[in-house]
């Protein structure tokens, strides 16, 4: 799943090409991703895991870094 | 008296020293400590050749030690250039090129992009911030804050010295550098501390990135009062659920953004479930707040006082509209009435003045005007509207680019803008940049570029380009192309190749066309 996002992230919305992104990098903190970028990691993710992300789970707690994000689906998946 | 704003953070450090000057999560400074670390690291800027008016860059994300980076530089005799840490590593090199910077205040989450930039730009000297070894000179925090402080000695600052180089985009693909003083950000900060009423007990909700005007109220008009600031992390800015329950937290009392921010608390932020009873007074600027939304708004917080803002970068704010009650009808929210020490005039083409209610350009003039473009006579000049009064004696108005119509209240209502310049997401950005940006790549032979609108809160910028023959090239290409030379912002969220573009009977690019055509095309 880490993988999965990750290279969404890299292929498609961060702002520098980057090679990898540590597990535990602050995604909107460190110039990663910005805003409208987040906005299509949730669709990509709402798709491809089938799942609904309710705007109240857009926390920093869930989607801070990438191994947040992955705790966040596998729990919700669950 | 203070006129400098070193003297602004000693005089409030004088009298509140144990009070909460900043705080960002679990961190917090107190003006004492906040005074003391900004002196620390001026004294090591001093002692590494920094003079009056050297321009230091800040390149951070939104963090507490912002503040030391903000008074620390001001106290050194030095300008401030807040570096978005999101613009292409090419557009930082061109803004480290265009206002010589030498040193940069950083801290180590930025690490991976500094390392890009100090490799390229031989022309820094030191970067505070990071301990990392880079071949330029780095310099921790720790070290910084472990200097004595028997040996420095405060170098003198008047009002008229530069504070501030605040970068914006300019239509000709180079950024523009506005200049500010220290008599500048001083005003700003008391004409937004006389417009809040604000003192000692209030708690600044500060969302706004450095390189961003809108942030000077939490630097300064917040240390001016005593206040204090509470810098909201970038992550939390993004995600509305977590801003709001930061918010709320923290007890925020007074609060400043784009429309875009409190339009997401406003449908993300899950706000009936938290406690907003400490906010007082909701501030709004940047770009139009749609009326609807505003409603709704008002009608979850009716204890909260709501005022619209305005202004350009070049004069910080001129106006302001305090709402008294929710917005009646859908029509559009004036700009309002000017501020203190700030008068206008509504021009028309020959810059005569148009008759009340007649549209035309505003011009301002006001005591916090911009020094200048850096670098730049000609740019200044051609955005200074004069009169003259005697030989030698002018007075000088900003042409704000900006139509507005003024009623018989004497409020101000926008109604457009009279050149390329658009507001989206609360970014100022020139549509001319974009294509000029694109026009200095090879295969392009023609672009334009054009914002979108699907409905009222969707618009996008789309780009259409013509390749010259010989050239492969794809989209994608020239995505990468725009992301590598243009803020985030800026770059087209689709460019669609044509084999020619249309193009009217004189022989312009025919954007009213395109936009048609564009229509038909996109989902």
């Amino acid at each position: 799943m880490n993988d999965r996002i990750i290279s969404y992230i890299i292929s498609e919305i961060s702002i520098e090409p980057f090679d990898t992104i540590g597990l535990d990098e602050d995604l909107l903190g460190s110039g990663i991703v910005d805003s409208l970028g987040m906005m299509k990691l949730v669709l990509f993710l709402e798709n491809e895991f089938i799942v609904k992300i309710p705007p109240e789970d857009m926390t920093v707690e869930n989607f801070g870094n990438v191994q947040n994000i992955s705790a966040y689906l596998s729990h919700k998946l669950d | 008296m203070i006129y400098n704003l070193a003297q602004l953070l000693e005089r409030t450090a004088g009298r509140f020293p144990e009070k909460e000057a900043f705080t960002c999560l679990n961190d917090s400074l107190t003006y004492a400590e906040l005074d003391q670390k900004a002196n620390q690291l001026a004294s090591y800027l001093v002692e590494n050749g920094v003079r009056r008016g050297d321009r230091i860059g800040i390149f951070m994300n939104r963090c507490l030690d912002t503040a030391v980076a903000v008074y620390g530089i001001l106290k050194s005799g030095g300008a401030f250039v807040a570096l978005d840490s999101f613009l292409p590593v090419n557009r930082i090199l061109m803004i480290l090129e265009d206002c010589d910077i030498k040193h940069i205040v950083s801290t180590p989450s930025q690490s991976r992009k500094l390392k890009a930039i100090s490799d390229a730009a031989p022309i820094i000297k030191s970067i505070i911030g990071l301990s990392n070894e880079f071949d330029t000179v780095t310099v921790s925090w720790a070290s910084i804050f472990s200097r004595s402080l028997n040996s420095f000695s405060p170098p003198k600052i008047l009002e008229l010295d530069l504070a501030s180089i605040l970068y914006t985009s300019g239509s000709t693909g180079i950024p523009k550098g506005i200049m500010h003083s220290h008599h500048n950000i001083l005003g700003l900060a008391r004409l937004e501390a006389e417009l809040h009423n604000s003192d000692e007990h209030d708690r600044i909700g500060n969302f706004a990135p450095l390189h961003f005007d809108q942030s000077l109220f939490g630097y300064f008009s917040g240390p001016l009062v005593g206040a204090t600031t509470v810098i909201f992390p970038d992550s939390y800015v993004k995600l509305p659920a977590s801003l709001s329950a930061l918010v709320a937290k923290e007890k925020i009392t007074l609060w400043f953004s784009v429309p875009l921010i409190l339009l997401q608390v406003l449908e993300q932020g899950d706000i009936e479930n938290k406690d907003f009873s400490a906010l007082r007074l909701v501030r709004f600027g940047g770009e139009v707040f749609p009326v609807k939304q505003l409603r709704a708004l008002m009608m979850k917080w009716p204890h909260v006082k709501f005022i619209n803002s305005y202004g350009p970068s070049e004069l910080f704010r001129c106006t302001y509209y305090v709402l008294k009650e929710p917005p009646k009808t859908d029509d559009p929210i004036p700009l309002g009435t000017v501020w203190g020490n700030t008068e206008y005039k509504i021009l028309d083409e020959h810059d005569g003045e148009v008759a009340i209610g007649e549209p035309g350009e505003l011009v301002v003039r006001t005591a916090i005007l911009m020094m200048g473009y850096w670098n730049d006579i000609e740019r200044t000049q051609k955005s200074f509207f004069k009169i003259k009064k005697a030989t030698g004696y002018d007075h000088v108005y900003y042409r704000t680019g900006d139509m507005v119509r003024e009623n018989t209240q004497k409020e101000l209502f926008f109604l457009g803008r009279n050149d390329r310049q658009i507001k989206l997401r609360g970014y100022r950005i020139e549509l001319d940049e974009i294509e000029a940006v694109l026009l200095t790549n090879n295969a392009v032979k023609a672009a334009a570029v054009i914002m979108m609108q699907k409905d009222a809160d969707s618009r996008t910028l789309e780009a259409v380009v013509n390749l010259e023959d010989t050239m492969e090239y794809s989209t994608e290409d020239l995505i990468r192309y725009c992301k590598d030379r243009l803020p985030p912002y800026s770059v087209p969220e689709r460019i669609t190749i044509l084999k020619d573009l249309p193009r009217t009977a004189t022989g312009k690019i025919d954007r009213p066309q395109i936009i048609k055509s564009l229509e038909t095309t996109s989902l």
